[in-house]
Protein backbone atom coordinates (compact mmCIF):
# COMPACT_ATOMS: atom_id res chain seq x y z
CA UNK A 1 0.00 0.00 0.00
CA UNK A 2 1.01 3.40 -0.50
CA UNK A 3 0.92 4.86 2.96
CA UNK A 4 3.21 2.64 4.55
CA UNK A 5 4.32 5.32 6.97
CA UNK A 6 2.06 7.91 8.95
CA UNK A 7 4.23 11.15 8.54
CA UNK A 8 3.13 12.72 5.02
CA UNK A 9 -0.55 12.55 6.08
CA UNK A 10 0.20 14.09 9.44
CA UNK A 11 -0.25 18.26 9.23
CA UNK A 12 2.56 20.33 10.53
CA UNK A 13 3.58 21.14 13.93
CA UNK A 14 3.32 17.67 14.98
CA UNK A 15 5.27 17.00 17.72
CA UNK A 16 8.49 14.51 16.49
CA UNK A 17 8.10 12.06 19.19
CA UNK A 18 4.53 12.09 19.10
CA UNK A 19 4.59 11.53 15.52
CA UNK A 20 6.67 8.76 16.00
CA UNK A 21 4.48 6.95 18.09
CA UNK A 22 1.62 7.41 15.93
CA UNK A 23 3.70 5.53 12.61
CA UNK A 24 4.10 2.30 15.37
CA UNK A 25 0.84 2.45 15.46
CA UNK A 26 0.23 2.95 12.13
CA UNK A 27 2.96 0.44 10.87
CA UNK A 28 1.03 -2.32 13.08
CA UNK A 29 -2.19 -1.46 11.25
CA UNK A 30 -0.64 -2.98 7.89
CA UNK A 31 -0.51 -6.58 9.99
CA UNK A 32 -4.14 -6.50 10.14
CA UNK A 33 -5.17 -8.91 7.35
CA UNK A 34 -9.06 -9.02 6.05
CA UNK A 35 -10.73 -11.87 4.40
CA UNK A 36 -10.36 -12.80 0.55
CA UNK A 37 -13.66 -12.37 -0.84
CA UNK A 38 -15.65 -15.35 -2.46
CA UNK A 39 -15.57 -13.74 -5.51
CA UNK A 40 -17.67 -16.78 -7.90
CA UNK A 41 -20.53 -16.56 -5.31
CA UNK A 42 -20.13 -12.74 -5.50
CA UNK A 43 -20.07 -12.02 -9.66
CA UNK A 44 -23.09 -15.10 -10.05
CA UNK A 45 -25.63 -13.05 -8.08
CA UNK A 46 -24.49 -10.27 -10.02
CA UNK A 47 -25.01 -12.01 -13.18
CA UNK A 48 -28.69 -12.62 -11.89
CA UNK A 49 -28.78 -9.21 -11.43
CA UNK A 50 -27.38 -8.39 -14.73
CA UNK A 51 -29.92 -11.24 -16.30
CA UNK A 52 -32.55 -9.72 -15.12
CA UNK A 53 -32.12 -5.92 -16.41
CA UNK A 54 -30.83 -6.89 -19.74
CA UNK A 55 -34.37 -9.10 -19.84
CA UNK A 56 -36.15 -5.91 -19.16
CA UNK A 57 -34.33 -4.13 -21.65
CA UNK A 58 -35.16 -6.46 -24.68
CA UNK A 59 -37.14 -4.23 -27.02
CA UNK A 60 -38.54 -7.37 -29.12
CA UNK A 61 -39.24 -9.71 -26.17
CA UNK A 62 -42.40 -7.98 -25.44
CA UNK A 63 -44.22 -8.59 -28.70
CA UNK A 64 -43.86 -11.82 -28.32
CA UNK A 65 -45.91 -12.15 -25.51
CA UNK A 66 -48.30 -9.72 -26.77
CA UNK A 67 -49.67 -8.58 -23.20
CA UNK A 68 -48.13 -6.09 -21.12
CA UNK A 69 -49.02 -7.78 -17.99
CA UNK A 70 -47.49 -10.98 -19.34
CA UNK A 71 -44.50 -9.08 -19.69
CA UNK A 72 -44.40 -7.62 -16.22
CA UNK A 73 -44.88 -10.84 -14.82
CA UNK A 74 -42.15 -12.66 -17.06
CA UNK A 75 -39.80 -10.02 -16.10
CA UNK A 76 -40.47 -10.54 -12.31
CA UNK A 77 -40.28 -14.34 -13.02
CA UNK A 78 -36.53 -13.74 -14.47
CA UNK A 79 -35.76 -11.89 -11.57
CA UNK A 80 -37.03 -14.19 -9.19
CA UNK A 81 -35.38 -17.55 -10.59
CA UNK A 82 -31.72 -15.52 -11.40
CA UNK A 83 -31.66 -14.55 -8.04
CA UNK A 84 -32.89 -17.63 -6.53
CA UNK A 85 -30.36 -19.90 -8.38
CA UNK A 86 -27.33 -17.02 -7.48
CA UNK A 87 -28.59 -17.32 -3.76
CA UNK A 88 -29.07 -21.18 -3.40
CA UNK A 89 -25.53 -21.57 -5.18
CA UNK A 90 -24.16 -19.31 -2.94
CA UNK A 91 -25.69 -21.02 0.37
CA UNK A 92 -24.19 -24.01 -1.03
CA UNK A 93 -20.61 -22.89 -1.25
CA UNK A 94 -21.09 -21.00 2.08
CA UNK A 95 -22.27 -24.11 4.05
CA UNK A 96 -18.88 -25.77 2.12
CA UNK A 97 -16.60 -23.29 3.18
CA UNK A 98 -18.19 -22.78 6.73
CA UNK A 99 -17.48 -26.90 6.99
CA UNK A 100 -14.07 -26.47 6.35
CA UNK A 101 -13.44 -23.08 8.61
CA UNK A 102 -11.20 -24.33 11.55
CA UNK A 103 -11.72 -20.73 13.44
CA UNK A 104 -14.84 -20.57 13.88
CA UNK A 105 -17.42 -19.99 16.32
CA UNK A 106 -20.88 -19.95 14.70
CA UNK A 107 -23.41 -22.96 15.43
CA UNK A 108 -26.88 -23.03 14.70
CA UNK A 109 -28.81 -20.17 16.24
CA UNK A 110 -25.54 -18.39 13.41
CA UNK A 111 -26.17 -20.21 10.85
CA UNK A 112 -29.73 -19.33 11.10
CA UNK A 113 -29.58 -15.75 11.76
CA UNK A 114 -26.79 -16.25 8.42
CA UNK A 115 -29.44 -17.59 6.69
CA UNK A 116 -32.08 -14.80 7.92
CA UNK A 117 -29.49 -12.46 6.67
CA UNK A 118 -29.58 -13.88 3.45
CA UNK A 119 -32.86 -13.74 3.04
CA UNK A 120 -33.13 -10.18 4.35
CA UNK A 121 -30.75 -9.16 1.72
CA UNK A 122 -32.57 -11.03 -1.12
CA UNK A 123 -35.67 -9.24 -0.15
CA UNK A 124 -34.27 -5.71 0.10
CA UNK A 125 -32.21 -6.66 -3.58
CA UNK A 126 -34.98 -7.59 -5.14
CA UNK A 127 -36.87 -4.01 -3.84
CA UNK A 128 -34.01 -2.51 -5.62
CA UNK A 129 -34.39 -4.33 -8.47
CA UNK A 130 -37.97 -3.52 -8.95
CA UNK A 131 -37.21 0.15 -8.56
CA UNK A 132 -34.34 -0.01 -11.01
CA UNK A 133 -36.42 -1.39 -13.55
CA UNK A 134 -39.45 0.94 -12.77
CA UNK A 135 -36.84 4.26 -13.33
CA UNK A 136 -35.23 2.38 -16.40
CA UNK A 137 -38.68 2.23 -18.28
CA UNK A 138 -39.46 5.16 -17.84
CA UNK A 139 -36.26 7.02 -19.10
CA UNK A 140 -36.92 5.24 -22.39
CA UNK A 141 -38.05 7.11 -25.24
CA UNK A 142 -41.38 4.64 -26.17
CA UNK A 143 -44.46 6.21 -24.15
CA UNK A 144 -45.94 3.21 -23.74
CA UNK A 145 -42.34 1.60 -22.21
CA UNK A 146 -42.51 4.67 -19.75
CA UNK A 147 -46.29 4.19 -18.69
CA UNK A 148 -44.77 0.28 -17.93
CA UNK A 149 -41.92 1.55 -15.57
CA UNK A 150 -44.80 4.38 -14.02
CA UNK A 151 -47.09 1.35 -13.41
CA UNK A 152 -44.53 -0.98 -12.31
CA UNK A 153 -43.76 1.39 -9.19
CA UNK A 154 -47.16 0.13 -7.90
CA UNK A 155 -45.04 -3.24 -6.91
CA UNK A 156 -42.85 -1.09 -4.35
CA UNK A 157 -44.30 -1.02 -0.99
CA UNK A 158 -41.88 1.85 0.33
CA UNK A 159 -40.06 3.71 -2.47
CA UNK A 160 -37.37 5.65 -2.66
CA UNK A 161 -37.29 9.61 -2.80
CA UNK A 162 -35.85 8.67 -6.11
CA UNK A 163 -38.36 6.83 -7.42
CA UNK A 164 -41.46 9.11 -6.19
CA UNK A 165 -39.52 12.34 -7.86
CA UNK A 166 -38.79 10.41 -11.50
CA UNK A 167 -43.08 10.15 -10.92
CA UNK A 168 -43.39 13.71 -10.35
CA UNK A 169 -40.78 14.78 -12.34
CA UNK A 170 -42.91 12.63 -15.65
CA UNK A 171 -46.20 14.13 -14.16
CA UNK A 172 -45.05 17.97 -14.77
CA UNK A 173 -42.80 17.16 -17.68
CA UNK A 174 -43.47 14.14 -19.94
CA UNK A 175 -44.46 15.21 -23.03
CA UNK A 176 -47.09 12.43 -23.45
CA UNK A 177 -50.74 13.45 -22.05
CA UNK A 178 -51.17 9.07 -21.10
CA UNK A 179 -47.96 8.85 -19.43
CA UNK A 180 -48.76 12.01 -17.03
CA UNK A 181 -52.49 10.12 -16.66
CA UNK A 182 -50.76 6.95 -15.72
CA UNK A 183 -48.89 8.77 -13.52
CA UNK A 184 -51.73 9.80 -11.39
CA UNK A 185 -52.88 6.59 -10.85
CA UNK A 186 -49.29 5.33 -9.73
CA UNK A 187 -49.07 8.65 -7.51
CA UNK A 188 -52.41 7.53 -5.75
CA UNK A 189 -50.06 5.31 -3.71
CA UNK A 190 -48.07 7.42 -2.13
CA UNK A 191 -50.73 10.08 -1.68
CA UNK A 192 -49.65 10.36 2.47
CA UNK A 193 -46.53 11.75 1.37
CA UNK A 194 -46.05 15.27 1.88
CA UNK A 195 -43.87 15.82 -1.58
CA UNK A 196 -46.77 13.84 -3.62
CA UNK A 197 -49.35 16.19 -2.10
CA UNK A 198 -47.07 19.76 -2.37
CA UNK A 199 -46.47 17.90 -6.81
CA UNK A 200 -49.65 17.16 -6.99
CA UNK A 201 -51.09 20.47 -6.38
CA UNK A 202 -48.28 22.58 -8.00
CA UNK A 203 -48.98 19.85 -11.12
CA UNK A 204 -52.70 21.11 -11.38
CA UNK A 205 -51.81 25.44 -11.86
CA UNK A 206 -49.45 24.15 -14.47
CA UNK A 207 -50.66 21.06 -16.66
CA UNK A 208 -51.16 22.48 -19.98
CA UNK A 209 -53.76 19.41 -20.59
CA UNK A 210 -57.63 19.34 -19.42
CA UNK A 211 -57.22 16.16 -19.40
CA UNK A 212 -54.48 15.70 -16.72
CA UNK A 213 -56.26 18.75 -15.03
CA UNK A 214 -59.18 17.08 -14.41
CA UNK A 215 -57.56 13.57 -13.14
CA UNK A 216 -55.63 15.75 -10.50
CA UNK A 217 -58.61 17.24 -9.47
CA UNK A 218 -60.54 13.88 -8.85
CA UNK A 219 -56.90 12.41 -7.55
CA UNK A 220 -57.04 15.32 -4.76
CA UNK A 221 -61.10 14.73 -3.93
CA UNK A 222 -60.19 11.20 -4.21
CA UNK A 223 -57.20 11.39 -1.15
CA UNK A 224 -59.23 14.33 0.29
CA UNK A 225 -56.23 16.58 0.03
CA UNK A 226 -57.36 19.81 1.48
CA UNK A 227 -54.92 21.73 1.13
CA UNK A 228 -55.89 22.06 -2.43
CA UNK A 229 -58.75 24.13 -1.85
CA UNK A 230 -57.21 27.55 -2.51
CA UNK A 231 -55.61 26.01 -6.01
CA UNK A 232 -59.40 24.79 -6.92
CA UNK A 233 -60.74 28.15 -6.35
CA UNK A 234 -58.57 30.08 -8.10
CA UNK A 235 -58.35 27.58 -11.00
CA UNK A 236 -63.21 27.61 -10.73
CA UNK A 237 -62.59 31.09 -10.86
CA UNK A 238 -59.89 31.69 -13.49
CA UNK A 239 -61.98 33.12 -17.13
CA UNK A 240 -59.08 31.61 -18.99
CA UNK A 241 -59.19 27.77 -17.72
CA UNK A 242 -60.51 25.23 -19.54
CA UNK A 243 -64.55 25.27 -19.00
CA UNK A 244 -64.59 21.71 -17.78
CA UNK A 245 -61.68 21.96 -15.29
CA UNK A 246 -63.55 24.86 -13.86
CA UNK A 247 -66.53 23.33 -13.67
CA UNK A 248 -64.31 20.29 -12.54
CA UNK A 249 -62.29 22.24 -9.79
CA UNK A 250 -66.21 24.29 -8.49
CA UNK A 251 -67.38 20.53 -8.01
CA UNK A 252 -63.97 19.23 -6.55
CA UNK A 253 -64.33 22.37 -3.64
CA UNK A 254 -68.16 21.41 -3.05
CA UNK A 255 -66.48 17.66 -2.37
CA UNK A 256 -63.67 18.64 -0.22
CA UNK A 257 -66.34 20.79 1.78
CA UNK B 1 -18.57 2.77 -17.22
CA UNK B 2 -19.35 4.89 -20.49
CA UNK B 3 -20.67 1.63 -21.86
CA UNK B 4 -22.68 0.56 -18.91
CA UNK B 5 -24.66 4.46 -18.49
CA UNK B 6 -25.50 3.80 -22.41
CA UNK B 7 -27.23 0.71 -21.53
CA UNK B 8 -24.74 -2.19 -21.95
CA UNK B 9 -25.03 -3.81 -18.72
CA UNK B 10 -23.22 -6.60 -19.56
CA UNK B 11 -20.70 -4.28 -18.99
CA UNK B 12 -21.41 -4.05 -15.26
CA UNK B 13 -18.94 -7.80 -15.10
CA UNK B 14 -15.55 -5.59 -15.72
CA UNK B 15 -16.59 -3.11 -13.60
CA UNK B 16 -16.92 -5.72 -10.60
CA UNK B 17 -13.65 -7.98 -11.57
CA UNK B 18 -11.58 -4.96 -11.26
CA UNK B 19 -13.08 -2.82 -7.79
CA UNK B 20 -14.98 -5.85 -6.19
CA UNK B 21 -11.43 -6.26 -3.92
CA UNK B 22 -11.01 -3.41 -2.85
CA UNK B 23 -14.59 -2.38 -2.39
CA UNK B 24 -14.83 -5.92 -0.14
CA UNK B 25 -11.70 -4.94 1.68
CA UNK B 26 -12.93 -1.62 2.50
CA UNK B 27 -16.58 -2.86 3.47
CA UNK B 28 -15.04 -5.63 5.58
CA UNK B 29 -12.85 -3.89 7.02
CA UNK B 30 -15.53 -1.19 8.38
CA UNK B 31 -18.18 -3.52 9.22
CA UNK B 32 -15.76 -6.53 10.64
CA UNK B 33 -18.21 -8.93 8.66
CA UNK B 34 -17.42 -10.59 5.73
CA UNK B 35 -20.79 -11.95 5.15
CA UNK B 36 -21.70 -8.41 5.77
CA UNK B 37 -19.41 -6.98 3.30
CA UNK B 38 -20.59 -9.11 0.82
CA UNK B 39 -23.94 -7.70 0.89
CA UNK B 40 -22.35 -4.23 0.57
CA UNK B 41 -20.40 -4.90 -2.50
CA UNK B 42 -23.77 -6.69 -4.31
CA UNK B 43 -25.67 -3.50 -3.07
CA UNK B 44 -23.28 -1.22 -4.58
CA UNK B 45 -22.96 -2.50 -7.86
CA UNK B 46 -26.71 -2.97 -7.99
CA UNK B 47 -26.63 0.56 -7.12
CA UNK B 48 -24.36 1.56 -9.82
CA UNK B 49 -26.73 0.34 -12.36
CA UNK B 50 -29.72 1.76 -10.76
CA UNK B 51 -27.77 5.06 -10.63
CA UNK B 52 -25.51 5.07 -14.14
CA UNK B 53 -27.24 8.05 -15.28
CA UNK B 54 -25.94 10.30 -12.47
CA UNK B 55 -22.16 9.51 -13.22
CA UNK B 56 -20.10 12.36 -14.74
CA UNK B 57 -16.87 11.62 -17.16
CA UNK B 58 -15.01 14.79 -15.10
CA UNK B 59 -14.93 13.03 -11.63
CA UNK B 60 -13.18 9.73 -10.39
CA UNK B 61 -15.09 7.03 -11.20
CA UNK B 62 -13.56 5.15 -8.42
CA UNK B 63 -14.40 8.03 -5.89
CA UNK B 64 -17.72 7.85 -7.09
CA UNK B 65 -18.01 3.95 -6.53
CA UNK B 66 -16.58 4.54 -2.83
CA UNK B 67 -19.12 7.40 -2.30
CA UNK B 68 -21.51 4.89 -3.18
CA UNK B 69 -20.51 2.46 -1.03
CA UNK B 70 -20.18 4.56 1.51
CA UNK B 71 -23.99 5.45 1.34
CA UNK B 72 -24.61 1.80 1.26
CA UNK B 73 -22.87 0.97 4.43
CA UNK B 74 -24.81 3.78 6.04
CA UNK B 75 -27.99 2.77 5.20
CA UNK B 76 -27.58 -1.20 5.85
CA UNK B 77 -26.84 -0.20 9.37
CA UNK B 78 -29.90 2.72 9.33
CA UNK B 79 -32.10 -0.09 8.43
CA UNK B 80 -30.54 -2.88 10.50
CA UNK B 81 -31.24 -0.45 13.72
CA UNK B 82 -34.55 -0.13 12.52
CA UNK B 83 -34.93 -3.83 12.57
CA UNK B 84 -33.12 -5.53 14.61
CA UNK B 85 -30.19 -5.07 17.14
CA UNK B 86 -26.97 -5.27 15.78
CA UNK B 87 -24.80 -8.20 16.53
CA UNK B 88 -21.36 -8.97 14.63
CA UNK B 89 -21.98 -6.90 12.21
CA UNK B 90 -21.25 -3.68 14.15
CA UNK B 91 -17.69 -4.31 14.26
CA UNK B 92 -17.64 -5.08 17.66
CA UNK B 93 -14.84 -6.88 18.57
CA UNK B 94 -15.79 -9.15 21.05
CA UNK B 95 -17.67 -11.22 18.62
CA UNK B 96 -14.54 -11.70 16.34
CA UNK B 97 -13.61 -15.46 15.68
CA UNK B 98 -10.51 -16.73 16.78
CA UNK B 99 -6.96 -17.52 15.53
CA UNK B 100 -5.24 -18.79 19.02
CA UNK B 101 -1.72 -18.10 18.87
CA UNK B 102 0.46 -17.16 22.04
CA UNK B 103 3.06 -14.61 19.99
CA UNK B 104 2.96 -11.32 21.60
CA UNK B 105 3.03 -9.94 18.03
CA UNK B 106 0.04 -11.51 16.91
CA UNK B 107 -1.67 -10.97 20.61
CA UNK B 108 -0.62 -6.92 19.80
CA UNK B 109 -2.12 -7.07 16.65
CA UNK B 110 -5.53 -8.82 17.87
CA UNK B 111 -5.35 -5.65 20.19
CA UNK B 112 -5.36 -3.59 17.53
CA UNK B 113 -7.90 -4.87 15.41
CA UNK B 114 -10.01 -4.56 18.61
CA UNK B 115 -8.92 -0.93 19.16
CA UNK B 116 -9.60 -0.21 15.34
CA UNK B 117 -13.04 -1.49 15.81
CA UNK B 118 -13.70 0.21 18.98
CA UNK B 119 -12.74 3.31 17.09
CA UNK B 120 -15.46 5.78 16.17
CA UNK B 121 -16.51 4.93 12.53
CA UNK B 122 -15.50 8.23 10.71
CA UNK B 123 -12.52 7.97 12.09
CA UNK B 124 -12.13 4.36 11.57
CA UNK B 125 -13.44 4.91 7.93
CA UNK B 126 -10.32 7.71 7.37
CA UNK B 127 -8.00 5.28 8.07
CA UNK B 128 -9.23 2.04 6.38
CA UNK B 129 -9.21 4.50 2.99
CA UNK B 130 -5.64 6.04 4.17
CA UNK B 131 -3.84 2.88 5.43
CA UNK B 132 -5.58 0.00 3.64
CA UNK B 133 -7.04 1.78 0.09
CA UNK B 134 -3.81 3.61 -0.15
CA UNK B 135 -5.88 6.78 -1.06
CA UNK B 136 -3.93 10.01 -1.82
CA UNK B 137 -5.18 12.44 0.94
CA UNK B 138 -6.78 14.70 -2.14
CA UNK B 139 -9.28 11.58 -2.73
CA UNK B 140 -9.89 11.18 0.31
CA UNK B 141 -10.87 14.94 0.50
CA UNK B 142 -12.92 14.50 -2.88
CA UNK B 143 -14.42 11.28 -1.13
CA UNK B 144 -15.73 13.20 1.77
CA UNK B 145 -16.16 16.78 0.60
CA UNK B 146 -13.37 18.60 3.11
CA UNK B 147 -10.11 20.04 2.46
CA UNK B 148 -6.55 18.30 2.62
CA UNK B 149 -5.66 19.86 5.45
CA UNK B 150 -8.79 19.00 7.32
CA UNK B 151 -8.31 15.07 6.57
CA UNK B 152 -4.51 15.32 7.45
CA UNK B 153 -5.82 16.93 11.00
CA UNK B 154 -8.43 14.36 11.28
CA UNK B 155 -6.08 11.76 10.34
CA UNK B 156 -3.89 12.60 13.01
CA UNK B 157 -7.17 12.73 15.64
CA UNK B 158 -7.81 9.30 14.35
CA UNK B 159 -4.95 7.71 14.66
CA UNK B 160 -4.22 9.29 18.21
CA UNK B 161 -7.35 7.94 19.05
CA UNK B 162 -6.70 4.48 18.14
CA UNK B 163 -3.33 4.73 19.64
CA UNK B 164 -5.13 5.45 23.19
CA UNK B 165 -7.65 2.66 23.08
CA UNK B 166 -4.95 0.26 21.97
CA UNK B 167 -3.17 1.32 24.90
CA UNK B 168 -5.96 0.89 27.30
CA UNK B 169 -6.63 -2.80 26.28
CA UNK B 170 -2.89 -3.59 26.98
CA UNK B 171 -3.37 -2.21 30.14
CA UNK B 172 -6.21 -4.92 30.43
CA UNK B 173 -3.86 -7.33 32.93
CA UNK B 174 -5.71 -10.63 31.69
CA UNK B 175 -6.41 -10.51 27.98
CA UNK B 176 -8.09 -13.59 26.82
CA UNK B 177 -6.33 -14.13 23.16
CA UNK B 178 -9.36 -16.13 22.58
CA UNK B 179 -11.33 -13.32 22.39
CA UNK B 180 -9.60 -11.02 20.30
CA UNK B 181 -7.41 -12.02 17.30
CA UNK B 182 -8.95 -11.45 14.54
CA UNK B 183 -9.62 -12.25 10.68
CA UNK B 184 -13.64 -11.59 10.36
CA UNK B 185 -16.59 -13.26 11.27
CA UNK B 186 -18.48 -14.39 8.32
CA UNK B 187 -22.23 -14.74 9.24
Amino acid sequence: MEHDTLGRLLPDGVDPREADELDATWRLLGAIDAPPPDSERMRARLDAVVDAVEHTHLPARPRLFGSYVLQGLAAAAVLVIGIGIGWFAGSERYAGSERTRPTLTATGPATNAGAASELAAMRSEMHDLREMVSLSLMQQQSASERIKGVTWTGQLDRPSGEVVSALLDALMHDPNVNVRLATIDALEHFASRDDVRRGTIQAVQSQPSPLVQIALIDFMVKTNERESAATLRRIAMDPQANDAVRARAAWGLQQLG
Amino acid sequence: MHAVRKGDVAKLGLLFERYHRPLFDFLARMTGNAAVAEDLVQDVFVRVLKYRATWRDEGRFETWLFRIARNARADYFRSRSLDEPIDEAAGQASHAPLAIDTLARDREVARLQQALMLLREDKRELIVLARYRGMKLEEIADLLGVEVGTVKVRIHRAVKDLRDIFLRLNERPSWNTTHSVGSFPTA
